[in-house]
């Protein structure tokens, strides 16, 4: 082996080491990220089990807004409060909701399903539709920690419409 | 060596880009991150992620139009005319419009400030404002200086709180200072009617209006006031509008018949009328003894060499105010700013008094309140004031006294003579630049408030939203500075003092419903009114003394978009170009065409306009057809200290500078005319009879498949004969759409973004038809069948949709479009913080890179076509308008389904009276327009 060919394989193995770290490295944090993105940690952790399987509460009882309103809206605290005044007051979860309420100070949850700025989706819309709850939020009542069960993709979008026979217009939800 | 370098050279690239594109992609998708919780549930009938509605009054000039605020999410975001309101009922100015960016403007002052000795300024807290206040009052009092209160027009319970401060403190209220005071009006009305106001005009009752040179659809009184009652007066078969003027407005424009009258020779011209009236007028027995006696002779022929306005002109305006039932004749604006403007305004007073349209048409029972408002001269007297040392603090409030009034006035520096000045107002303008104090103030949206613009009509004012800054209310700064120095039991706030002093004015239940309603109307009784003859007589005698100004003479005319000066720091009101020049940014001379052939003179061409007392200022060119010879116009705010004089009997400001010269200056300047041509260049975008035939020579012939629309297809009317050009409707549409102000340097580059835009079309006459030119939503649109990855397409409800995260921005639509109203995102537009709080959320903000264009308000379609889901129903008629249509004054825009045989657009557009832009090349478009002569819509039909 020559000095120069030496040189072209060192060389050729620090490139393809150099790109091949930089390759792990993006992989890794894309796959560790969208997995935090599909089910963020919350500033409370709140179990849906308890209270969608365990006491049957229905969706709207709490996104009280879902079926008025495009957003179906985090439940206002008072509203929690209305049961967790009396109800399970001694768990540090609960205490942490007390101090929200007592410091007026909103809980800012991380956001699961997010869309793009140039989407226009109404929930009222489609749970007037009769489109159930389940259908893009999944078998919530089985998840301990909220978890994103859909895309949320414009492909998945228009697949349902195409199934249900929604509008197919682009201005229907393109802003 | 060189081999190496390029291999580093790479690896050093390809590790920047690697590295770059990780981090980029870090944080992936665009969407709120967080889900924010109410701690208590909103009110019943407020939802997250719908606007509510709240009524308040706009501040941006004294006429007092009502407005409803449109709020998303806690931030006003709109304004729109309130419906019902006794001033505008409905419709709302260009000014008024973005009067809401004054509220979220990033250089409003945040907190008071004070200037040291050495002329800097820092901020201070309120309570160390307020000592500094009392202190300095107090130590004047002691000194013997005299401490002064000097403000804008003020109406309402604040100007009681302002006379209730000045009186427990000891401060001497002044008249109160506007460029624009109607002194000669109000002085005229004084002498021959007893009443030293300005009355109500009732054009709608009219059959025949006579305007001399008041502005009524740009600044005078009440522009939208009087723009909405003269779409109703048109609506009457037989009503026509005459216009009088001594160069050329956007009112005359478009006025029936525009007449141009030599400068300063309106009151002949008004003698005249009146001598007619008295031979000829169906109340010639009635007339007044002494005027008969006072009216010079005047033939036909002198007045019409002294006025310049053509023998059978004179004699067709006379027979039609002789032969109306119910004529009008308004006086004011440029025809009354000048030494004969007293006799204009007087023999206006007694054609009103003789045609009988006192107290009918003339209404001083519902006066404009402007009798506190004083003159020129009140603003002298105070600076010789200033300089004679006696001023201890002197409060300014919501005024520019500094910008307003000429250098050689000497205001400027005579206000360093006062102890303290006082300055109270909101942006950083050339007064507050001077004074020792500022207070900011809260913007009309921020605080509680009422404007009684005329007598019996009060507005409220309410806050939608905590003060962005720390800044009060004038009323709240008052009481503050009240108790501190009396320490008296008054009201706590200046909204417990206002619901004190409504309940008092109104009675609890009137108190309610002024506070959800937004304005309440007092009864009053009628007030009756004589003419004074004997003065009547001696004013008309003045008449014909025939003043002469030395000619050629420049007229500072007001401005549509920034009325006296006062709204040019609102950068959207420079973006929208002024309509009858289509000059965005920057200051101009118009040059009549005569003048500028026979002096060489080319548009954007560079001038020095001089005058015989030495003034002179440079300005570019820009040749106006259909102004008079002889006649320089440049608007009022544009001169730097003009060398304005006082009119000696009424105190007024004479606004024309005198024997002018214009030099040239050799240079170019850099100027945006937005549009390329002043006439139609023969295309019947305005169509005459020839050009309506050439729709006949073009077949239908299509390679695509017609489009089917099923429940609806927009569709829009605009009616030509209404459309005054006032570009309302441009600043809504820039208000609603979050359509970027992108500035001087990109207009120059023909880069202006408004998807709505007035295209001002010159006739040989010198008249000017205005068209409001938008996105046609073509049938067989051109730029859809160009688009390569369909961005541009057709939505079966008629709309031309860009999808604008499809559009890769090959401009090719652009191209292809005969309209030209598709825009191009060259850059990413930022709104300075916190304008970007004006941004409604309900559209994205385009990127650069991107085409957009209107699409007829698409997201209030959405809006109503979920409303009328919500109740398993189609839209109504009426039930979705655009922006546009939503403001425009005259309601000259109609919006609707042309698939609803019921509805409006349906009917016009099906009327002999409408046409299409452009027809004869099959787009098909859903835009119609209605022709027909100004003033007489119907009259004349085409076939």
């Amino acid at each position: 082996m020559g000095t120069g060919e030496v040189r072209k394989t060192v060389t050729l193995l620090a490139v393809s080491a150099y790109f091949g770290v930089l390759l792990l490295g993006t992989v890794g944090l894309w796959i560790s990220w969208h997995r935090a993105g599909l089910s963020p940690d919350q500033p409370i952790a709140f179990p849906h089990t308890i209270h969608v399987s365990k006491l049957n509460l229905p969706c709207n009882f709490c996104h009280i807004f879902v079926d008025r309103s495009k957003h179906a809206g985090a439940p206002p605290v008072e509203k929690c409060m209305s049961c967790h005044r009396t109800i399970a007051t001694e768990r540090e979860e609960i205490r942490k909701l007390t101090r929200h309420y007592e410091e007026k100070k909103p809980i800012e949850w991380n956001r699961v399903y997010s869309l793009p700025e140039h989407v226009y989706f109404s929930h009222k819309r489609h749970v007037k539709a009769g489109v159930d709850c389940k259908n893009c939020h999944g078998q919530v009542g089985a998840m301990e920690k909220i978890r994103r069960v859909s895309s949320l993709k414009m492909g998945w979008c228009v697949s349902c419409h195409r199934a249900r026979g929604a509008p197919r217009d682009c201005a229907t939800c393109h802003k | 060596m060189k081999r190496r370098l390029k291999r580093r050279d790479f690896l050093r690239i390809m590790g920047g880009v690697s590295g770059s594109t990780l981090v980029s992609s870090c944080g992936s998708g665009n969407g709120p991150k967080k889900f924010i919780s109410y701690i208590l549930p909103p009110e019943e009938g407020i939802l997250p992620g719908e606007a509510t509605f709240s009524p308040s009054t706009c501040a941006e000039c004294p006429a007092g139009c009502g407005v409803s605020v449109k709020i998303r999410e806690g931030w006003p975001i709109k304004l729109e005319g309130s419906p019902g309101h006794p001033v505008n009922d409905g419709g709302l100015c260009i000014r008024g419009q973005s009067s809401i960016t004054r509220l979220y403007h990033p250089k409003r002052i945040g907190s008071p400030m004070l200037r040291n000795g050495s002329g800097k300024v820092r901020r201070i807290s309120w309570e160390k404002a307020f000592s500094t206040v009392s202190e300095t009052l107090d130590a004047s009092r002691a000194s013997g200086r005299t401490n002064l209160f000097l403000s804008g027009r003020t109406t309402g319970s604040l100007s009681g709180l302002i006379g209730m401060f000045c009186g427990k403190v000891g401060v001497k209220r002044l008249p109160e200072f506007e460029v624009y005071s109607h002194s000669e009006g109000k002085e005229a009305n004084g002498l021959l009617f007893g009443e030293r106001d300005v009355p109500r005009y009732r054009i709608e009752n009219a059959d025949f209006l006579l305007t001399v040179g008041a502005d009524i659809l740009e600044t005078h009184v009440s522009p939208v006031s009087y723009t909405r009652q003269l779409s109703r007066a048109k609506s009457k078969e037989g009503f026509r509008w005459y216009h009088v003027e001594p160069h050329l407005s956007l009112t005359g424009a478009n006025a029936d018949r525009r007449i141009v009258v030599r400068p300063w020779q309106e009151a002949v011209f008004l003698s005249f009328l009146l001598r007619h009236l008295m031979e000829k007028g169906p109340r010639r027995g009635e007339f007044p003894r002494e005027i008969s006696e006072a009216l010079p002779r005047m033939s036909v022929e002198r007045v019409s060499e002294a006025t310049g306005i053509p023998a059978g002109t004179l004699q067709e305006v006379a027979d039609r105010i002789a032969h109306a039932r119910r004529p009008l004749v308004i006086a004011g604006g440029v025809s009354t700013a000048h030494p004969g403007g007293l006799e204009v305004a007087g023999a206006a007073c007694v054609i009103q008094w003789v045609t009988g349209a006192v107290p009918d048409l003339v209404d001083f029972r519902r006066r404009e309140n402007y009798e506190s408002v004083g003159t020129f001269r009140d603003m002298e007297d105070l600076t010789a004031r200033l300089g004679g040392g006696e001023v201890g603090v002197l409060f300014l409030s919501r005024t520019n006294p500094v910008f307003s009034l000429p250098e050689e006035v000497g205001f400027r520096e005579n206000l360093k003579k006062a102890k303290l000045s006082v300055g109270i107002g909101d942006l950083p303008d050339e007064t507050m630049q001077e004074v020792d104090l500022f207070l900011p103030l809260s913007h009309s949206l921020e605080s509680w408030g009422d404007v009684e613009p005329r007598r019996g009509i009060v507005s409220l004012q309410k806050p939608v939203l905590k003060t962005l800054h720390d800044t009060l209310s004038e009323g709240d700064m008052l009481l503050r500075l009240l108790h501190g120095s009396a320490g008296e039991g008054t009201a706590s706030g200046y909204r417990d003092f206002l619901f004190d002093a409504w309940r008092k004015r109104f009675g609890e239940s009137g108190r309610s419903a002024f506070l959800e309603q937004g304005y309440f109307e007092e009864p009053l009784p009628a007030k009756r009114v004589s003419l004074d003859g004997k003065k009547a007589a001696s004013l008309l005698k003045g008449a014909q003394a025939g003043m002469k100004p030395g000619e050629p003479v420049l007229v500072l005319a007001p401005s549509l978009r920034t009325f006296d000066g006062r709204s040019r720091g609102l950068p959207l009101l420079s973006e929208i170009p002024d309509p009858l020049t289509t000059i965005s940014y920057g200051r101009w001379l118009s040059v009549s065409p005569e003048t500028a052939a026979g002096a060489g003179l080319k548009e954007r061409q560079e001038v020095t306009v001089s005058s015989s007392s030495g003034w002179s200022q440079v300005l570019p060119v820009k040749v106006q057809p259909g102004l008079p010879a002889g006649v320089f116009v440049a608007c009022r705010d544009f001169g730097e200290s003009p060398p304005l004089r006082t009119e000696k009997r009424t105190g007024g400001t004479i606004e024309y500078i005198e024997k002018v010269t214009i030099g040239k200056t050799g240079k170019m300047a850099a100027i945006p005319i937005l549009s390329g041509s002043p006439s139609q260049q023969g295309r019947g975008l305005i169509p005459d009879p020839v050009h309506r035939d050439e729709k006949q020579h073009h077949g239908r012939e299509s390679l695509y498949p017609e489009h089917v629309h099923k429940e609806y297809r927009w569709a829009m009317a605009i009616d030509l004969a209404l459309c005054n050009g006032c570009s309302a409707c441009v600043a809504a549409c820039y208000i609603e759409n979050n359509i970027p102000v992108v500035g001087k340097k990109d207009h120059l580059k023909g880069r202006e973004m408004s998807w709505l835009r007035i295209e001002p079309f010159y006739g040989e006459a010198g008249n000017v038809d205005f068209l409001p030119m938008l996105c046609q939503q073509c049938h067989s649109a051109p730029c859809e069948t160009v688009c390569p990855v369909y961005a541009a397409y057709h939505n079966p409800e008629g709309l031309n949709v860009q999808v604008y995260n499809r559009c890769v921005g090959t401009r090719y639509c652009s191209n292809n479009c005969p309209y030209k109203v598709r825009r191009f995102n060259w850059f990413w537009h930022r709104w300075e913080k916190p304008l970007n709080r004006m941004l409604n959320p309900e559209l994205q903000a385009r990127g650069a890179g991107v085409m957009e264009k209107c699409t007829f308000c698409i997201q209030r379609i959405r809006a109503a076509k979920d409303k009328a889901k919500d109740g398993s129903r189609t839209v109504r008629s009426g039930e979705v308008t655009t922006a546009c249509a939503e403001s425009c004054p005259t309601g000259a825009i109609t919006f609707g389904n042309l698939l609803d045989p019921e509805s409006r657009v349906y009917r016009l557009a099906h009327s002999g009276r409408a046409y299409r832009v452009f027809e004869g090349l099959g787009t098909d478009p859903s835009v119609y327009y209605l022709s027909g002569e100004k003033g007489d819509p119907g009259k004349k039909s085409h076939g």
